[in-house]
């Protein structure tokens, strides 16, 4: 915004108030003295030195966010684990009783707990997964942002 | 291209690139309105903490409301600490004889003691309505004051600088 751009704001301001209209205010001389010399700083500068100080704090502030959303994450995908452990276990369950009628019992029992093995392996890994795929999403969004 | 709002929610993932980018928009009239508002002193540590400020509560900052309104509040609320700070001792006040001799450092200070014959209140909305380019509205809301209240606060400040400039001629 130029000085004339600023002059013409303070003209509209006269204009519409009540009270500057019955005052004879020199608005030229006024915005000639405000105008006189910019602000002697060195704005890039500023930046510069700014951006020095605030990028620990930055760095410090995503990594927590990071552990956060980790901690959400495992939280929030813990809470249904009880009732599909349950729900599993009876599967097994019934699984061995369909299997020890027709097969000999270790052999139901070799073929059930190693269906069970294979489950506990598969929720590990899926388990396991999470704060990785967390952590990944919380890299690839500033990527994408940028 | 990302609006300032936007960059604000990235810069509460800790997007650098988000900081630098609010910083380049914003570090001209901010600093310009820290250097008018306080005469030019400790504008690097004022200009420092608004933007600590603007990354510590980013996370809380309202979406729905622009960040430009939001920044020179913070700015604000610093700037009028700063003037409630008790003076600083006058062994540590630098010396300004340096620069007595030059013609753009009076001129500078004559702008800046016209800005400091206003009262705190009547400055701030000079320096928001004049130098920046924010609404009556915006400015309003910056002050946390009703918009009418800033009309007749600027008038007050004209009244008051044209018969200031009077004084000096």
């Amino acid at each position: 915004m130029d000085g004339s751009e600023r002059s013409a704001r303070l003209a509209a301001h006269a204009a519409d108030c009540v009270e500057c209209q019955g005052t004879a205010l020199p608005l030229d001389r006024i915005t000639a003295v405000l105008d006189a010399v910019a602000p002697d700083v060195d704005a890039a500068a500023l930046s510069r030195h700014t951006f020095a100080r605030l990028q620990p704090n930055l760095q410090h502030q995503a990594l927590v966010l990071g552990w956060r959303r980790v901690a959400i994450g495992v939280l929030t995908s813990l809470l249904p684990l009880p009732f599909v452990l349950a729900y599993n276990a009876y599967l097994l369950r019934f699984a061995y009783d369909l299997l020890s009628g027709v097969l000999p019992a270790p052999i139901a029992a070799y073929l059930v707990l190693s269906y069970g093995a294979f489950l506990v392996l598969l929720f590990g890994t899926t388990y396991a997964a999470i704060p990785l795929l967390v952590v990944q999403r919380s890299v690839q969004r500033p990527r994408a942002a940028a | 291209m990302a609006s300032d709002e936007e960059l604000v929610g990235r810069l509460v993932d800790g997007d650098e690139l988000a900081l630098r980018e609010l910083l380049r928009r914003y570090e001209r009239p901010l600093s310009h309105f820290i250097y008018r508002h306080t005469g030019g002193r400790d504008v690097e540590d004022l200009y420092q903490d608004t933007w600590l400020r603007v990354t510590q509560h980013a996370a809380r900052f309202d979406r729905s409301r622009r960040f430009s309104t939001w920044l020179f509040q913070i700015a604000v609320n610093l700037c009028r600490d700063w003037h409630r700070r008790p003076p600083p001792d006058p062994a540590r006040l630098p010396d300004g004889s340096a620069h007595d001799d030059r013609p753009a450092a009076e001129a500078r200070i004559d702008s800046v003691r016209l800005l400091a014959t206003l009262p705190e209140l009547q400055r701030e909305v000079v320096l928001l309505r004049y130098y920046q380019d924010l609404t009556e509205d915006e400015v309003a809301q910056i002050l946390d004051c009703p918009k009418g209240t800033v009309k007749s606060r600027l008038h007050n400040a004209l009244a008051r600088l044209a018969a200031t400039v009077k004084e000096s001629q």
